[in-house]
């Protein structure tokens, strides 16, 4: 993936880019809208992360920018603004998503990837992932071309780990990603463990391999 | 009471007892001077009388004194002083009984006293002070309605300034922009008002305005940093050095984040429902929001082994769906919150009202102060601000929220 971060706060930008990069994605920064739009007027990305607070203008104006010279490139906004309204107009005016800070870059990834699997995959939409296939459309996931049947919180969770695979994921972000923002339950680590565990056991059984590790006093890693 | 009224009665008062004791006066007055005037004509008359008998040495006849009646009667003594005094009168042509004045007075005749008594007829000055009187009310009257007339018009021109600066006061919203609209008026003392005015709601607006933009920047502002210590720790953890008592303290810090910016986001949305910067309307129907907010929930339900119970009417309501929304996580994540494990909940809907209640603590809340900031049970994860929100946002929509311990259920009651 070639990425854009968009961000004026340097020790995020840095975070975010490492983040990424380990894997093998092309990370580009820069840190207010004027670089930003001179850089998406000569490249194309796979997924621009937009902070909307810029020192010289709203993000928004990125937005418009690229709407008017109908490029399509995925866009992400970050945001301090937990705003209805932002998000709206955001997502009217072409964003693909929209996170609110603070948030786990755990996270970050997984919205980054689902953005970048709607943008570039134009088949059947298969995501596959060592011996796990999966049908993004019908949502039903085969492994070692058995069936194995999936709870929506397991198929989310099964999704979030392959776009975070190989890296160490706090519970915390897990029961962020699982609870959403609205539910103030994100301490609430049993019901994790008994989503993480089913997903474990329903995997192990068709492929007789371990996918997911538990790392003591934090949280997990997909291998 | 209405300005009109005090104006009026004021007037009112002075104008009446003005006019009262003015009238009398008058009244009184012309009485006077018309019973002294007929004294004279009586005075003059007796001095005819005493003219007449020099004359003609005989005591003159009735007819001789046109209208004046006079009798003369002998008396022993003499001297009898002049004495002027009301009587009544028989007016011979019209045979009716009339006021009258008369002078009494004694004349030497033939070597002899006698008393002699003049009556005049005192209508024609009783209807002279009648007409002068009948005229004074007329007048008063008259005055009267021209001061309730001025009044009015003086009330409802002059004050105009007033009335519509006092309508534009009632109308104030501190959190609108725009500035009061002030007319100049031709009173310098309403003009002095408009000025007094327009700089206190100006400087209140501003203040306000400073006091929101301020508590919305700081919050934002928390967030970025709060995103960059998020991001650090994510790095953080991928270090394979650590051990796992630090990864334990990596994932409280982590909690705290996650409350903090909780807490934060609830300020902020308090922010907005006390500006009345939510508008947005959406038709929800209540029943369905519910059952989809107990599906929601399912899995937390389960976890505690509670027993929920629903008994869901239909309803209706205009309102924010976000908001809503965040009514009812507060209500429900309270219910299984401060639930132990095995209890039960019960939800009731109804035109009326929404009744949820829970099993828990065997005792009850302190029931004044839960909808307060920051007021939770020692017990409680949460950020203690749940409650004051489903409060503010029944607040903002004129519901009734209350709570009360009912044979050891935890009641919450909201009435639409």
């Amino acid at each position: 993936m070639k990425l854009l971060i968009v961000e004026d706060e340097k020790d995020l930008r840095e975070n975010i880019e490492s983040y990424f990069t380990d894997e093998g994605n092309i990370c580009e920064s820069c840190n207010d809208l004027k670089s930003a739009i001179d850089k998406v007027t000569i490249y194309t990305y796979d997924c621009i992360l937009l902070d909307l607070g810029l020192p010289d203008g709203e993000g928004f104006t990125l937005l418009n920018y690229l709407k008017a010279n109908h490029k399509n490139d995925g866009v992400l906004i970050l945001s301090a603004r937990n705003s209805i309204d932002d998000k709206v107009k955001g997502l009217n005016d072409g964003a693909d998503d929209y996170l609110i800070k603070p948030f786990h870059l755990s996270e970050l990834k997984a919205r980054v990837e689902s953005i970048f699997r709607r943008k570039t995959f134009n088949g059947d939409k298969i995501l596959v992932y060592d011996l796990v296939n999966i049908d993004l459309i019908g949502r039903e996931v085969t492994a070692n071309n058995i069936p194995v049947e999936l709870t929506r919180k397991e198929y989310d969770l099964l999704i979030y780990f392959i776009a975070n695979k190989g890296k160490r994921i706090s519970r915390n972000a897990i029961a962020e990603h699982l609870w959403g923002d609205e539910i103030d339950m994100a301490d609430n680590f049993d019901f994790i463990y008994t989503h993480i565990k089913n997903l474990r056991r329903k995997l192990f059984d068709v492929t007789k391999k371990d996918y997911i590790k538990s790392i003591y006093g934090i949280g997990y890693k997909f291998l | 009471m209405k300005l009109a009224y005090h104006y009026n009665k004021a007037s009112i008062i002075i104008a009446v007892s003005v006019l009262l004791i003015g009238g009398l006066i008058y009244y009184f007055s012309i009485r006077y001077i018309a019973n002294d005037q007929l004294d004279r004509d009586l005075t003059e008359e007796i001095d005819e009388v005493k003219v007449y008998i020099n004359l003609h040495n005989q005591l003159p006849k009735q007819v001789d004194f046109d209208e004046d009646q006079t009798t003369f009667t002998k008396i022993e003594t003499k001297n009898l002083p002049r004495r002027f005094f009301d009587t009544l009168y028989y007016n011979d042509k019209e045979k009716i009984v009339e006021s009258g004045r008369a002078v009494e007075g004694s004349i030497e005749f033939n070597n002899s006293t006698y008393k002699v008594v003049i009556s005049e007829s005192k209508e024609a000055t009783e209807y002279l002070v009648q007409l002068i009187l009948l005229i004074t009310i007329l007048l008063a009257a008259i005055l009267l309605a021209v001061l309730l007339i001025t009044n009015r018009l003086i009330l409802n021109g002059l004050w105009n300034p007033f009335y519509k600066i006092l309508h534009q006061l009632k109308t104030f919203d501190i959190s609108d922009r725009s500035q009061l609209a002030i007319k100049q008026t031709k009173v310098d003392e309403f003009n002095e008002l408009n000025t007094a005015l327009l700089n206190m709601t100006s400087k209140a607006k501003s203040d306000f305005q400073n006091v929101k933009s301020f508590t919305e920047n700081a919050s934002h502002e928390m967030m970025t940093p709060l995103a960059v210590v998020t991001s650090k720790l994510d790095t953080l953890i991928q270090d394979e050095d650590l051990n796992a008592g630090q990864l334990t303290q990596i994932t409280n810090i982590y909690s705290y984040i996650n409350k903090l910016s909780r807490l934060n986001q609830s300020l902020l949305l308090l922010v907005k429902i006390d500006n009345n910067l939510i508008k947005e309307v959406d038709q929800i129907n209540l029943k369905d929001t519910i059952n989809d907010k107990i599906r929601q929930f399912q899995e937390l339900i389960q976890g505690k082994v509670l027993l929920l119970t629903s008994h869901l009417g239909n309803k209706h309501i205009n309102a924010s769906k976000y908001l809503i929304d965040i009514l009812l996580n507060n209500l429900f994540s309270n219910a299984v919150r401060h639930n132990y494990m095995g209890g039960e909940i019960k939800i009731i809907l109804t035109n009326k009202q929404l009744i949820i209640k829970n099993t828990g603590e065997k005792s009850a809340l302190a029931d004044t102060q839960i909808f307060e900031r920051f007021q939770r049970s020692t017990h409680s994860e949460g950020t203690g601000m749940g409650l004051t929100l489903a409060k503010n946002i029944c607040t903002y929509y004129q519901y009734t929220i209350s709570y009360e311990y009912l044979d050891d259920w935890h009641v919450f009651t909201i009435g639409f």
